[in-house]
């Protein structure tokens, strides 16, 4: 059987095996997964751990909280002073910085290649020896109510779609923010964020990205040494409670006094890349349909045919480990309310469910994302984004190198399809979506006439 | 073979020898002048007469091509149509000879073209970027984009109604508010201080017949600097852009903007808004390259607050008091104007103290300069991180455009870091006197600061 297959194998010709970015990968012993992206353009890499944990493995009560010890994580080790992490980086030529998703938290250097190692070394050592001083925990405790303050309590816009979430999803993590309810961050002490930290830090639940002027040759026995010493662990089930049915139609209003524009928008659960990946690469199609650029369907019905809007959105969100999402909606052109824009878009999704989309449209958004794929090639830290989100929520490297031949494969009937099952108002997928209606005040009696004119 | 004595066999093994060992040699001597070079820019003149810098690399099969028309930008708009040159960069990609918008945009996006224009207060740009299997078609449209622009009615309305729009969606983002105060009152009495996206009232004045005069007037090839890389030779490209460029007007009306000093020195202004959180804009006067101190200026900026995470004002203001999310300086450097800017936004009730921080700062930094590792580690990262901004096609571009557009010489940045590393304590603790002055920092809030002496603006400007 053994050689039966590998003859099989033997027969398919090389060149099947697309190679989009010529990622190449390995496993280190203590089961910390390693892939690196070859790019010769400059002698430079980007070094990125990412993590599979992030603010949906939580505990309830404690939000916010893989962020936050994304931030304690620069804030020092037994072998680096607080603070001094990105300082050496800096003296070293290189940009450092971190982010933290609902599914992955992520580090990242980009730095001259030849320095590569000495940020490893650094990475490594923050896995499992982070111990921030008790003063600089209290005052990384006030940049993160500062960043939360910046990022979404100065913003209507942010506030409501942080609302619009938090009610889509019912009895899911998703529906908390990534940053945290303020209440809830002001809580926390270090010995909670050390459990957590200690409960999934580890080399096994890491993957290492590097993309750059590199080789798996050299890399192997850099990623050998330093991360390959630590201590593999248990780490917990990333089990989730999936999401509620919610059978009641959502329509949340806000009149936010900040506000001047009016902006109708609509989110809807539907799957990830990793749930159901042939309808994810549907709907990455029928979202291309529908909003890529301005000859697509919104812009050009919405925008430039009916003169309701100013701007549009449809975007798809494929790389999460639960559920993904369709956001979409406008900005009401002066004159429309969002109750009409809504209307409209109703209209349009009808249209589409009635009709389908026709194979010229099929053809020409594949042949767009294909190229997308191209230029995603022209950058070094671009391809490790991509890369390093992907396998942190379930799909594989074969999975990005052969996308562009996958999405290929998609036809004008799995569109209608996919459109028939996420996006039908009379038989939604688990619940209905989210709508918003994000308002200035009424109008005084004496300011009307200048805000219709 | 080699007992054949045939005189003529040996001749002609003899001139492919030495035309092997002559290409060898030539190669290796390139390879020298490349190694040498930290961008190997070619400078070349098109056949029809137009300057061209291109970083040739067929790595992938992608080209950016960038491209600047100098003292041109949002500065030249009237008073009364400010947002001119903006609608202008909105416009020219809506439609151009036969195609009208739907049609020219079908065309970009059928073969995944980006064309975009832009408009800055000191110049028009514009930056084409395409596969290489496109390239024909991707120079075809923006010929017809540069040479013969429709500005139909409806696809100026329907740009014109997306520019009122942003504008009000804007004034719910107080960094743009903030941004909207600071020119205002830093450039006070000079074109800079206008609105570039144009106002609610000035852009509905602005007719298809003021683009067409803006364009033909401003968009001529005095002013025009081009740059490019990625998968294309020379000889192609030239071709390529005299069909574009070639048939603009040779010369326009030579614009006159006169140089300007930051305003307002010293004064503090509110906008207020009901937000947790208060942005700070900062500016004070600084100077440019064509000063002999810009080299140490820039060394400065980075200390005290370029790097990020590791300067000045974010160990002071974040990493000990947790004060702020982000503090930032950086430098301004216009055609007619340079300055150093601080930015930075922290609750209400530690507007006080942020600032007095940030006077402290500059304080100490005049007062006891840098430290011979601050020195050191600067010149690290200034110098070590160049490679940084090579890592793709359009950036590559835009790094040479920038050259050009500033005026600077082709080799440039091959002689940066020695530049960088020749700067001395001594030439910091004279440039802190030069430019950190407290008293000469114009200051804009946007939130509910407490505690604040500041004139209050009751409306912000240049935006009804």
């Amino acid at each position: 059987m053994k050689i039966l297959l590998f003859l099989v194998l033997l027969c398919i010709p090389f060149s099947a095996i697309a190679q989009t970015f010529g990622a190449q990968e390995f496993t280190l012993e203590n089961g910390m997964q390693v892939v690196v992206i070859p790019n010769r353009r400059a002698p430079v890499v980007t070094h990125m751990v990412w993590y599979k944990v992030g603010a949906a493995d939580e505990k309830p009560g404690l939000s916010g909280m893989a962020h936050y010890l994304e931030h304690l994580l620069f804030k020092g080790t037994a072998k680096i002073p607080p603070g001094e992490f990105s300082k050496i980086v800096k003296t070293l030529g290189g940009n450092d910085n971190a982010f933290t998703s609902q599914d992955y938290t992520a580090y990242f250097q980009s730095i001259a290649v030849e320095n590569l190692e000495r940020v490893m070394e650094m990475e490594a050592d923050r896995m499992l020896n982070a111990n921030p001083p008790p003063e600089h925990f209290a005052s990384e405790k006030a940049v993160v109510l500062e960043e939360r303050r910046q990022r979404t309590d100065n913003d209507p816009r942010a506030k409501f779609s942080e609302q619009m979430n938090s009610v889509l999803f019912i009895n899911h993590p998703y529906g908390t923010p990534t940053i945290g309810w303020m209440n809830e961050i002001e809580k926390y002490e270090w010995s909670d964020v050390k459990k957590f930290y200690e409960a999934w830090y580890a080399p096994n639940n890491a993957i290492l990205v590097i993309s750059g002027d590199v080789t798996l040759e050299k890399i192997k026995p850099l990623a050998t040494k330093y991360y390959g010493a630590l201590p593999k662990k248990e780490v917990p089930s990333r089990e989730r409670p999936a999401l509620a049915p919610a059978p009641a139609e959502t329509v949340l209003t806000l009149r936010d006094p900040a506000l001047h524009q009016p902006v109708f928008q609509r989110i809807y659960a539907a799957p990830s890349a990793h749930m159901d990946s042939e309808d994810s690469l549907a709907l990455e199609v029928l979202a291309e349909i529908m909003d890529g650029g301005p000859t697509a369907r919104f812009y050009k019905h919405l925008v430039v045919e009916q003169k309701k809007s100013t701007d549009v959105f449809f975007d798809y969100t494929s790389a999460a480990l639960n559920y993904g999402r369709i956001t979409l909606g406008a900005v009401p052109a002066n004159g429309t309310s969002t109750q009409d824009i809504e209307s409209l878009i109703d209209a349009e999704i009808e249209t589409l469910l009635q009709n389908g989309v026709t194979d010229v449209e099929v053809e020409d958004a594949i042949q767009r994302l294909r190229d997308e794929a191209i230029f995603a090639r022209d950058s070094v830290s671009g391809p490790a984004m991509i890369f390093g989100a992907a396998l942190t929520t379930g799909s594989s490297v074969q999975d990005i190198e052969q996308w562009p031949e996958n999405i290929a494969k998609v036809t004008a009937e799995r569109v209608k399809a996919v459109a028939t099952k996420y996006l039908n108002p009379d038989k939604p997928w688990i619940r209905p979506p989210v709508s918003g209606h994000l308002l200035p005040p009424e109008p005084k009696q004496e300011e009307k006439a200048d805000v219709e004119g | 073979m080699w007992k054949d004595k045939n005189p003529k066999k040996w001749i002609l093994l003899g001139v492919l020898f030495a035309i092997v060992l002559f290409g060898i040699v030539l190669y290796f001597s390139m390879r020298a002048q490349a190694a040498d070079r930290f961008l190997p820019i070619h400078e070349f003149t098109t056949p029809g007469g137009i300057s061209v810098w291109m970083v040739e690399d067929h790595t992938l099969p992608i080209l950016s091509l960038q491209f600047a028309f100098l003292d041109a930008g949002t500065t030249l708009d009237p008073d009364d149509k400010q947002g001119l040159a903006r609608l202008l960069s909105n416009t020219m990609d809506e439609g151009a000879g036969d195609l009208d918008s739907q049609h020219f945009q079908k065309q970009l996006s059928d073969h995944s073209i980006t064309l975009m224009f832009n408009a800055s207060r000191d110049q028009f740009g514009g930056e084409l970027k395409t596969l290489t299997r496109h390239k024909d078609k991707a120079f075809e449209l923006l010929s017809l984009a540069v040479t013969s622009p429709r500005f139909d009615e409806e696809a100026v309305s329907r740009m014109r109604d997306g520019n009122l729009s942003r504008i009000k969606s804007s004034l719910s983002e107080p960094d743009w508010m903030a941004a909207r105060l600071i020119n205002d009152r830093a450039f006070e009495n000079h074109p800079y201080a206008k609105n570039s996206g144009g106002t609610l009232s000035s852009l509905p004045a602005i007719t298809p017949d003021d683009l067409r005069a803006f364009k033909n007037a401003n968009l001529t090839k005095d002013k025009l600097v081009i740059a490019a890389a990625g998968d294309i030779t020379s000889e192609e490209l030239g071709t390529a852009i005299d069909k574009i460029f070639g048939a603009l007007p040779a010369k326009g009306p030579a614009p006159v903007i006169k140089d300007l000093d930051i305003t307002n020195a010293g004064k503090t202004y509110l906008f207020e808004a009901d937000i947790p959180q208060t942005m700070i804009e900062i500016m004070m006067p600084a100077f440019d390259i064509r000063d002999p101190d810009y080299y140490a200026l820039q060394v400065l900026n980075y200390i005290f607050g370029g790097a990020g995470f590791g300067s000045r004002l974010m160990d002071d203001a974040r990493e000990k008091k947790g004060l702020t999310y982000g503090i930032y300086s950086g430098l301004q450097d216009y055609r007619h104007a340079d300055a150093l800017s601080i930015s930075t936004s922290t609750k209400n009730e530690s507007t006080n103290e942020m600032l007095s921080i940030i006077r402290a700062a500059m304080t100490t930094m005049q007062e006891s300069g840098v430290t011979d590792k601050e020195l050191a580690d600067a010149k690290s990262y200034i110098t070590g991180s160049m490679p940084l901004s090579l890592t793709s096609t359009s950036n590559i571009a835009s790094v040479v455009l920038g050259l050009r557009a500033n005026n600077l010489p082709v080799d440039y940045l091959d002689g940066l870091s020695a530049k960088i590393n020749a700067v001395k304590k001594e030439d910091i603790a004279r440039v802190s006197k030069r430019v950190l002055n407290p008293d000469s920092m114009v200051t804009a809030l946007v939130g509910k600061p407490e505690n604040i002496e500041a004139e209050k603006i009751k409306e912000l400007p240049n935006v009804r």
